[in-house]
């Protein structure tokens, strides 16, 4: 052990690259928190808010990915979390501060049961069963009088204002945008460091290896059900958390905004960023395509267009993502995307795979 | 000698095709057992089956005194049954040494929770473990090779590295699928000599392989099956000349 800190703390290398490291981090703080000193226009800030909630949704989709799941279902756990926080906030009067906890957990309890029943088919059968899951609960917000039908939710109610003894209380105002900013990179934080701590710790690694090969994986004494299904649970509660923020800064809800096309978006940004990026790569990602689209504004009823030609692009010319351009770290060799896609889908239908020999 | 693995009327179905049909197999603490047939004999079914990929349709698999039949992969793994497979399964965008500790690592009884959370405990562990993965890879041939990609070795060294994923589980009976197929003259010779090393260690070994020299050099006893029954079992030089052996292989026809 000893010998082990040693190697971690002393030698010169690793030194500088931990010390690069915090400094940059650092400095990526200081930005991120004088933003609002720069960007004055709410428009603007708004964008900027989408962007840390698009980046999540992408997040989560990578999360799950790792396991060896694609999922389709990111956007319809982003609109449970932001239901459930709207109708505990309308119908029961919950403020935002306990509606928060109380969506994700919501949220947590349904990916459960939802991935409880999914994640034991995984390969095509999973993302068939998430589309339809995905496409099925719009229509369950949309029908039900209960979730307030396809007019959606409104009036919910804005974050309750932070008070600060001696302090001003922090509003959270439709003009300045300024609170719910700083909310976001909140809640951000709190997804990136635990989805860090996931990859980082060695449960990451087992998670990983599923990803790699779960058939190995799986004979070496791996519980891919079990790994499989408390990453959904992780990844959908994320989605969950950011619904809750939605809900109440948009303050209205309307079911259509969590269809399966904007789980599709995610995959985009989680793509172009490069899927080898857990976590920078959703966020350059994000950031691009949630802005890009308002530097071309007057074309704007041609924007899924340019997504769809997008996203084709990107998988043909570009699998790396943009950051895999830039650096010279190969994490997982995105290059081989689409060829792992295929692989897992091979792969998790044991019967072809292993049994070949015999059905000859 | 005692038995570490009895099969006792094994049975699986695909539809209404019988892969394995009510096969019976003893294996002995610390022997090589050859499992041999042509192809679609149900040989690679019998090792599904064993090590929990496909439960059985009827049929009893007794391990280490213990009733297994039926439990899923993993737990099977972690009781110390392990498995190789035909083709060149590993973790390809790994290093080789990545590759044989995420075995060690995956097999080792740490709860996801623990593992989690990083516990001090957790971390000594690790190296412990990255330790006793490079003594794997020097006890068979791989240590120069520790940092290369799994991806970018040749195919023997490669079938090599799966055995030391194997290996890594700490296993007390491992199951090999084809470990020379495909192998020049020296990587078989090799494997053969490795495969020896692993069986004076004390872990038994059974396998599956069509490179008759090889079967015959290296195992104690050998099963032949054939349309997923067992048709011979002995020493090898019994099942050199059974009729009912050379039959299947080569037709009837060969024994005239």
């Amino acid at each position: 052990m000893d010998n082990l800190r040693k190697k971690w703390y002393l030698s010169p290398s690793r030194i500088n690259i931990r010390s690069g490291k915090v400094i940059g981090l650092v400095v990526l703080a200081i930005i991120l928190l004088l933003v609002p000193v720069v960007v004055r226009s709410p428009y603007h800030m708004h964008l900027l808010i989408m962007v840390g909630i698009n980046a999540v949704l992408a997040m989560a989709f990578i999360f799950l990915l790792r396991t060896g799941l694609i999922t389709l279902a990111i956007a319809a756990f982003w609109g449970i979390g932001a239901y459930a926080s709207a109708l505990l906030a309308v119908r029961l009067g919950l403020p935002f501060w306990l509606a928060l906890p109380a969506s994700a957990l919501i949220t947590a309890i349904i990916a459960f049961c939802v991935g409880y029943l999914f994640v034991r088919n995984p390969g095509f059968g999973f993302i068939i069963l998430t589309i339809a899951f995905g496409m099925a609960i719009v229509l369950v917000f949309g029908t039900f009088d209960f979730f307030g039908g396809y007019v959606g939710i409104i009036n919910i109610p804005r974050p309750e204002p932070i008070t600060i003894p001696f302090l001003a209380p922090i509003e959270f105002s439709r003009v300045s945008k300024t609170a719910y900013y700083y909310l976001m990179l909140f809640l951000v934080l709190i997804v990136v460091l635990a989805f860090y701590a996931f990859y980082a710790s060695s449960a990451g690694r087992a998670w990983r290896a599923i990803g790699l090969s779960p058939r190995l994986a799986e004979s070496l004494g791996v519980n891919l059900f079990k790994y499989r299904l408390t990453a959904f649970i992780i990844s959908s509660t994320a989605a969950g958390l950011m619904g809750s923020f939605y809900a109440h800064y948009m303050e209205s809800l309307v079911p259509n905004a969590f269809n399966v096309l904007k789980t599709i978006y995610a995959h985009v940004y989680a793509i172009l960023g490069g899927i080898g990026f857990a976590i920078s790569g959703p966020v350059v990602g994000a950031l691009i395509m949630t802005i890009s689209p308002e530097l071309l504004r007057e074309f704007k009823e041609f924007e899924p267009i340019f997504t769809g030609l997008l996203l084709i692009l990107l998988v043909l010319f570009l699998p790396n993502g943009l950051l895999g351009l830039i650096s010279s770290r190969r994490p997982v060799r995105p290059s081989e995307s689409i060829a792992r896609v295929g692989k897992w889908i091979r792969a998790s239908l044991p019967v072809s795979s292993s049994g070949r020999e015999d059905k000859k | 000698m005692k038995t570490i693995l009895e099969v006792k009327k094994l049975s699986k179905y695909f539809g209404g095709l019988a892969a394995v049909n009510e096969v019976d197999l003893n294996v002995g603490d610390s022997e090589i057992l050859g499992l041999i047939g042509p192809n679609g004999a149900g040989k690679t079914t019998l090792f599904n089956v064993i090590s929990g990929f496909f439960p059985p349709t009827s049929g009893q698999v007794i391990f280490d005194d213990r009733d297994i039949t039926g439990l899923k992969a993993h737990e099977i793994a972690h009781l110390g049954i392990s498995r190789t497979f035909q083709a060149s399964t590993l973790f390809m965008n790994l290093s080789v040494l990545d590759n044989v500790f995420t075995g060690y690592h995956l097999s080792y009884k740490t709860s996801m929770w623990r593992r989690l959370l990083r516990r001090p405990s957790a971390l000594k562990e690790e190296e412990m473990l990255r330790q006793r993965a490079m003594e794997i890879l020097g006890v068979m041939g791989l240590a120069p090779l520790k940092d290369e990609l799994a991806a970018n070795l040749p195919h023997g060294h490669q079938r090599i590295l799966g055995v030391c994923l194997v290996l890594a589980t700490n296993p007390k009976l491992i199951l090999l699928d084809e470990p020379v197929t495909g192998m020049n003259l020296s990587e078989t010779q090799t494997m053969i000599d490795l495969i020896r090393q692993i069986r004076d260690r004390g872990i038994t070994i059974v396998i599956v392989e069509h490179d008759m020299k090889a079967v015959m050099n290296l195992c104690d006893r050998i099963s032949v099956l054939n349309y997923g029954k067992k048709i011979a079992e002995g020493l090898p030089q019994e099942i050199r000349g059974n009729k009912e052996v050379i039959e299947a292989y080569l037709g009837k026809e060969a024994t005239k």
